[in-house]
């Protein structure tokens, strides 16, 4: 007998052409043609880049009222929906690609994250993972955290919150401004997301401090959110294809990170006159303090966060113990010591 | 007349709200030069104050669309218009405002559910520091549509009843602009 | 071709008819759309409609319309800006279209505070036209000379049409803008020469001041007026160009330096009363509403266009199409230009683009050179009827008397300099990559 053929359309908060968040291997894209062929054509979705169907933070209330089925954007896009999506994209001083994975798959966060969005008829699952983003952008070299006062930069979000605490001058601004903004001086540092992306906007043409492992994206998933209704109009082969495609691009976007990543570091050093080097560990520990601090608040306001919060730190501190004699030792010393022969 | 102090009504409404709404053009040029001079001055700056500077858009593009075509017209390609006779310009006329009540009454249904969305959920920013309530900027669009059918049925009256009521083909012309433009 | 796709022909085809025959152009864009829409798609696709007009509300650097707006409007309310024009035209002295020349120039400055077109055309169209009018300009030309001088700020950057093109190109937005300079300044400077060859062959299209008129005044008085009045709209220019170029502010915010840059040389003029303040005030909320409107409406129609698969019409099209990677992209921009006649460019950015970006990229195309190209043939979008923006806000601002058909006829000489342009820059590739290099962005 002759098989439904389903016709569903995917946005996304990402403008059409995007790498990794839109096009290329592991991109939503690449989600589509996968769930196409697994499929033998019975599901196939239609991809649209932010403004050619939506504007690019609109896809939440779209397939939450099921206009569109699906979405493809970061989970704290919706945290002035729903505080605790914070969680599933990335909280500062938060988990590694390794860490959040683990914790979405076998530490409860899948679990959670459904609970959260399930009054919006939403089911979310991961997509994709930038892995560890950058600090960031900065004119001058900052050395103390004295350094950070009155400093102006282009940092959106939770971490926002953070760096003010320390009396940065916090300045929201579209991707398309951040250049000319920082090439002038209008700001003094920008946070954007890592050397491929960060590259292919330009910013080390406009400052050359490049400051590395980002405290406040340890890692970064890409979600896909899928109405509730058109989710479970699917049968248990095709629900079984998108959460295979999923997965699958969870780990090949983040592999295609790793890879696209070290060319584009080593190419800014190298040949972009790029000084590249991680923050001084004392304003480390103070971002650290404060974070510590504005988490904490933000649980205690919402039981709903504080489950989730919760959760998170306790799965974050048994694995923060495993990562402490595995991959810490392999970063300081197995890693470091293969090239001295 | 029952008519036209109908008419008259609806093009109180839309005058009122109008000019009230105008200031919050200035208000944006002083908040937004504001945040930049603060921070280039004093290297301080809000997150909510910055938020302010998008959100006086919508009050101003919503709540005044209906002032704008109230007084300089709806904008049209005149070619072959401008060659029509009179009274046929008047039919055009009159189910052009008909047609924008229809697309107004349409949107005003369409956005109600998107607005009601964002206050169950009591969506604020998503920016720590951010401004809340973003329903009431959302609140704008069904507001604004609706504030287009009063002035599409006052003007599809008026031209109606032009002349037969007793009732000048355009509006008086309000703080020194020209009449009503067809 | 499918169903959806004869819909979405009629959809232009309607559009186009209505907006002929003088249906209001936000009323024709709203109901083809809704119209044709519901029968290709239904109704549910409609409830992205609150969306993406909360989109148009919500967006950031459409703050600059508003705030160039005030800033014209105030020029203008304050009686500041009405002795310029007259003043450019006493100083090109017997060199006829020197106030032509004027507008261009003031074009090229304001394009580089702003990539908002229509607040420069606006902006341009209140100052400039009345003055140009009483001096005997031709209407066509002078209403061409403004819409064309008006958008070239979607050329040179900053652009909001180079910071989409970057993103859809995957280049960064700095070599984008650095490529953008040259052909944005060859273009000014083939309006610059048209117009005055309109004055050696066309002398009564743009007339100089009488002779007589210029002798009354001395060289003394010319230079006090001429500082007078020249320098408060400097001033301006200054307070937006500098404060993006010193590092004041970003380059939306930088149109409120202007704004209240006006309030505060109306305030040393001695021109600022209440009076002024809430006329400039009401106008300025009158004439960024009226844009607006247009804007909220185009959504339904690009929103039916993109249900009905529009793109897929694009793409069935170059099927047909020979071999050669030159005959891929002059392909490219003719489909760019002709869109340009019904569809507003961020959508054909949308479209077009990507469309071709794995075929570019493949042939291992200079993807900056591509994108100038793209923003010189998207720049023609501006003026083309019937659907140019540019031609739209004139038309809002421009005097009684002043017909529609006089702006299409005015316009398309300067749509012939920008093909010109397109064709220059793509028989020279250098135009564009040039500078890039030069600078090392
Ligand atoms: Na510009
Ligand atoms: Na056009």
């Amino acid at each position: 007998r002759a098989q439904k053929v389903f016709q569903w359309k995917m946005t996304n908060a990402y403008n059409p052409g995007s790498p990794f968040y839109v096009t290329g291997p592991g991109s939503p894209a690449e989600f589509a043609e996968r769930v196409k062929a697994m499929s033998g054509g019975r599901l196939q979705i239609q991809q649209f880049g932010a403004g050619e169907l939506i504007p690019a933070l609109e896809g939440f209330d779209a397939v939450s009222s099921g206009t569109v089925e699906m979405n493809v954007a970061n989970s704290y896009y919706w945290a002035g929906k729903t505080f605790a999506a914070q969680y599933f994209t990335a909280v500062p001083f938060g988990l590694n690609f390794q860490g959040m994975t683990a914790w979405l798959q076998h530490g409860g966060g899948q679990k959670l994250w459904e609970e959260v969005y399930a009054p919006f008829n939403l089911v979310p699952m991961a997509i994709g993972n930038t892995g560890v983003q950058m600090t960031g952008w900065f004119r001058k070299p900052v050395e103390t955290d004295a350094d950070l006062k009155g400093l102006k930069m282009r940092i959106p979000g939770l971490a926002g919150k953070v760096y003010a605490a320390l009396g940065v001058d916090v300045k929201l601004l579209p991707g398309g401004e951040i250049f000319p903004a920082l090439e002038r001086g209008v700001i003094d540092a920008a946070e954007f997301v890592g050397p491929y992306q960060d590259r292919r906007l330009g910013l080390h043409k406009a400052a050359k401090y490049y400051y590395t492992t980002g405290w406040h994206e340890t890692s970064n998933v890409t979600e896909l959110i899928v109405n509730r209704a058109a989710w479970e109009s699917l049968p248990a082969d095709l629900q079984a294809i998108v959460r295979a495609a999923a997965d699958a691009c969870n780990l090949v976007s983040h592999t295609w990170c790793e890879a696209t990543n070290a060319e584009a570091l080593d190419d800014l050093v190298k040949n972009q006159g790029v000084i590249a080097q991680p923050l001084p560990a004392g304003i480390v520990r103070r971002l650290r303090e404060v974070n510590d601090q504005v988490l904490a608040d933000a649980a205690a306001k919402d039981p709903l966060v504080r489950k989730v919060h919760e959760s998170f730190m306790a799965f974050k501190s048994v694995h923060d113990r495993w990562a402490g004699v595995s991959e810490a030792v392999y970063q300081s010393q197995i890693r470091t010591t293969q090239g001295a022969g | 007349m029952l008519n036209a102090s109908l008419v008259r009504g609806c093009e109180l409404l839309v005058e009122g709200i109008g000019r009230a709404v105008s200031w919050v053009s200035l208000g944006l040029v002083l908040v937004m030069a504001g945040n930049v001079l603060l921070r280039y001055a004093f290297h301080t700056g809000s997150v909510a104050m910055q938020e302010l500077e998008w959100h006086l858009m919508s009050p101003i593009a919503m709540l005044g669309m209906s002032y704008a075509i109230q007084h300089e017209g709806h904008i049209r390609v005149d070619v072959v218009y401008s060659r029509l006779p009179p009274g046929l310009q008047r039919i055009i006329e009159i189910v052009s405002y008909t047609m924008v009540a229809v697309v107004a009454a349409l949107l005003v249904k369409l956005s109600i559910p998107y607005v009601l969305q964002s206050y169950a959920v009591g969506e604020t920013s998503p920016n720590p520091g951010g401004l809340p309530w973003r329903f009431v900027l959302k609140g704008f669009i069904p507001l604004g549509f609706a504030l287009l059918f009063v002035q599409s049925v006052g003007a599809a009256l008026r031209t109606l009843l032009g002349g037969a009521a007793g009732i000048p083909l355009a509006p008086a012309a309000h703080d020194g602009a020209e009449a009503v433009r067809a | 071709m499918t169903p959806n796709e004869i819909l979405a022909l009629l959809t232009i085809g309607s559009f186009f008819v209505l907006l002929m025959i003088g249906v209001p152009v936000a009323l024709t864009l709203a109901v083809t759309g809704f119209f044709f829409g519901y029968l290709g798609f239904g109704g549910l696709l409609f409830n992205l409609l609150p969306a993406r007009i909360y989109g148009v509300t919500a967006n950031y650097t459409l703050i600059a319309i508003p705030l160039f707006v005030f800033m014209g409007v105030m020029l203008e309310k304050s009686r500041i800006a009405e002795e310029l024009m007259d003043v450019i035209g006493h100083l090109a002295g017997g060199l006829r279209g020197g106030m032509g020349v004027g507008i261009i120039l003031v074009g090229v400055l304001m394009g580089a505070t702003t990539g908002i077109v229509g607040a420069t055309v606006v902006t341009l169209g209140l100052l400039m036209l009345p003055a140009l009018l009483r001096r005997g300009y031709d209407k066509g030309l002078a209403c061409g000379a403004i819409c064309a001088s008006g958008s070239l700020g979607q050329i040179i950057p900053p652009s909001l049409v180079l910071i989409l093109l970057a993103d859809i190109l995957g280049e960064s937005v700095g070599t984008l803008f650095a490529a953008a300079v040259v052909p944005g300044l060859l273009l000014s400077g083939i309006y610059c020469v048209y117009i005055i060859s309109l004055g050696i062959l066309r002398p009564d299209a743009v007339p100089a001041v009488p002779a007589e008129e210029r002798a009354a005044v001395s060289g003394r008085e010319l230079a006090l007026k001429t500082l007078r009045v020249g320098l408060p709209p400097i001033a301006l220019v200054v307070a937006v160009l500098g404060s993006i170029i010193g590092g004041v502010a970003a380059p939306t915010e930088a149109a409120s330096m202007g704004a209240l840059g006006s309030v505060v040389v109306a305030a040393l003029a001695r021109r600022l009363s209440w009076q002024v303040l809430t006329e400039t005030v009401r106008a300025t909320t009158r004439t960024t509403a009226a844009m607006f409107f247009i804007l909220v409406c185009s959504q339904v129609f690009a929103l039916a266009f993109r249900g009905l698969q529009g793109e897929q019409l694009v793409h069935g099209m170059f099927g047909f199409l020979p071999g050669g990677i030159g005959a891929d992209i002059v392909f490219m921009l003719v489909i760019v230009f002709i869109l340009g006649f019904f569809i507003e460019w961020i959508e054909i950015s949308y479209i077009v683009v990507p469309l071709f970006l794995p075929i570019l990229q493949n042939a291992g195309v200079d993807l900056v050179w591509t994108a100038a190209l793209i923003a010189v043939v998207l720049q023609t979008s501006f003026l083309t009827p019937p659907f140019g923006w540019a031609l739209f806000f004139l038309r809002g601002v421009a005097p009684k008397g002043v017909s529609t058909m006089d702006i299409y006829r005015g316009v398309v000489p300067f749509i012939a300099m920008q093909v010109l342009t397109a064709a220059l820059v793509f028989a020279w590739p250098g135009l564009a990559t040039w500078l890039p290099r030069a600078i090392g962005w």
